[in-house]
């Protein structure tokens, strides 16, 4: 395991691991915080990760030399999966151009037809990394290179929630209203947060996302269930 | 702006839900202990222009942070001293003159829904994220009234965040900048922009940036980011949970309060703690 840490006080500090965005980092992510959750749960407050780190806020005061202890601890354990199993979520999404408004700016841009970004985007499952920027966000890894765009110079005052997008080497969904520099492609009538339950989140942490394409008709229909309580997310 | 505010959210970070929390958590304290309250019991914390409010029960108040002209029933009320309060009183609070944030502490706290563990409020995550004409905030109220005694000797004072020393850390990228870049960023005076709020606080100078964005990494309150401008980013309680600009520095706990309560215009000097 390709490991360094960085020690910002002696309550927080994180262990790094090379820049890149990876499903074997993200499996050596989440072995290393099962890890530390077994080993050392009375002395973590509390425990995040990024694409390439894993930060931890601490209840004990911990010295560099302990630090770097740790590190060498976790990098000559056998460290196992610890069993967990990850699902992948089917997420329907409307990639009409009612929801889509950069669907033809995004064609001019990679000179790629609409309906091959919308093939391109929903081929693939992606990976959920973490949440952040927004409570219910996930960040996802795995968007198609063909599909990389620039954000937008002047982010969009309200991008609705449900929004479905593109930004820089990502693609993500936005959980609530929010301004944004993502090119909107489609929205989903689901709701992928919702704080009266716990967790708010249905995916975790290594789970799979699929997006699968439904019609303006199909999208209204799910929106009513989901109001209404009736619609349950499929997942295998 | 005015909300309920308690010590903040914390276990669902993993979620991307901020902590939340009184910006000024020693004000909050202060309240809280004057009161003989739960250490982190509920107050109303308010910028720029407070509300006015009609208190429907008896209870008791204090103020601390910011410093305020507050009046009761039209008389001028003392900074710091504790209140008592009887059904119908008039509280009105005008213009905040030092500092950005006030607090209220009432008996025993405002009730707001609790909303994973605690009562801040958060657009999106509680009922309401601020106070608007109108609005109803429940506290406790006894029928017998039986109160913890007052500190009545506590004296709260407002000097202490005039300081304008900001205590720092190096935080995960500081060692990508240069020394020179290093030397420029302790040895500057950087002034307080604008743009302030329970999210951020972002400063006027810019500084050349010597770094690419990162891969998008867990951020804290009191982390700073360098934005690709060189504009310098504090990251404040309703801070994300992630974030893609070089964290630079970390602010230290006591003095994210100090900064908390600078104004727009305000000059700030970092003071780098712990080795390099």
């Amino acid at each position: 395991m390709e490991i360094s840490y960085f020690r910002t006080h002696s309550k927080l500090f994180e262990i790094i691991w090379p820049k890149e965005i990876s499903q074997s980092i993200l499996k050596e992510q989440l072995m290393v915080k099962a890890y530390l959750e077994k080993e050392y749960a009375d002395g973590i407050k509390e425990i995040r990760m990024g694409f390439n780190t894993l930060s931890m806020r601490l209840v004990i005061d911990i010295s560099d030399k302990d630090c770097f202890e740790l590190v060498e601890e976790i990098k000559s354990s056998q460290l196992t999966d610890f069993g967990y199993q990850t699902k992948t979520w089917e997420i329907p999404v409307c990639y009409d151009e009612i929801f889509g408004k950069d669907l033809n700016n995004l064609s001019k841009i990679h000179k790629i037809a609409v309906e091959d970004i919308i093939h391109i985007h929903y081929s693939k499952p992606y990976t959920l990394h973490f949440y952040g920027f927004l409570p219910g966000f996930m960040y996802l890894g795995g968007l198609d290179e063909r599909l990389f765009s620039p954000r937008k110079e002047k982010p969009e005052r309200l991008i609705p929630a449900g929004t479905v997008a593109i930004g820089g080497q990502q693609t993500g969904i936005y959980p609530s209203d929010s301004p944004g520099g993502w090119h909107a492609i489609g929205k989903s009538p689901i709701k992928l947060f919702d704080i009266r339950l716990d967790p708010p989140c249905p995916a975790n942490i290594g789970d799979k996302i699929r997006f699968f394409p439904i019609n303006k008709e199909e999208f209204y229909q799910i929106q009513k269930k989901v109001l209404g309580g009736q619609y349950r997310l499929k997942h295998d | 702006m005015s909300s309920v505010q308690d010590l903040g959210r914390f276990g669902v970070a993993q979620y991307g839900i901020p902590y939340s929390g009184a910006m000024d958590r020693y004000a909050l304290a202060q309240v809280n202990f004057i009161l003989g309250n739960p250490k982190g019991a509920a107050a109303l914390e308010m910028a720029h222009t407070g509300p006015e409010l009609v208190f429907e029960r008896d209870t008791r108040i204090v103020f601390a942070g910011a410093e305020a002209d507050i009046y009761l029933n039209d008389r001028p009320l003392k900074y710091g001293h504790v209140t008592e309060i009887l059904e119908d009183d008039h509280l009105v609070v005008k213009k905040i003159r030092k500092g950005q944030w006030l607090y209220m502490g009432i008996q025993g706290g405002f009730e707001s829904e609790s909303v994973f563990g605690s009562k801040s409020w958060y657009k999106g995550i509680s009922p309401r994220d601020r106070v608007v004409k109108g609005d109803s905030i429940c506290y406790l109220s006894e029928e017998e009234r039986f109160y913890p005694p007052v500190e009545t000797n506590a004296k709260i004072r407002s000097d202490w965040f005039r300081p304008n020393q900001i205590n720092v850390y190096p935080g995960p990228e500081w060692h990508k900048l240069s020394t020179l870049l290093h030397n420029r960023i302790l040895k500057k005076a950087f002034t307080i922009s604008e743009l302030i709020n329970r999210m951020a606080y972002q400063l006027d100078e810019e500084i050349a940036n010597e770094l690419d964005p990162i891969l998008t990494a867990p951020v804290y309150p009191g982390t700073i980011q360098l934005t690709p401008s060189g504009k310098l980013i504090i990251l404040m309680r309703d801070g994300q949970v992630t974030g893609g600009y070089p964290r630079i520095l970390q602010v230290d706990n006591i003095s994210l309060n100090v900064l908390s309560q600078k104004r727009t215009g305000e000059k700030i000097k970092f003071s780098l703690l712990g080795e390099m």
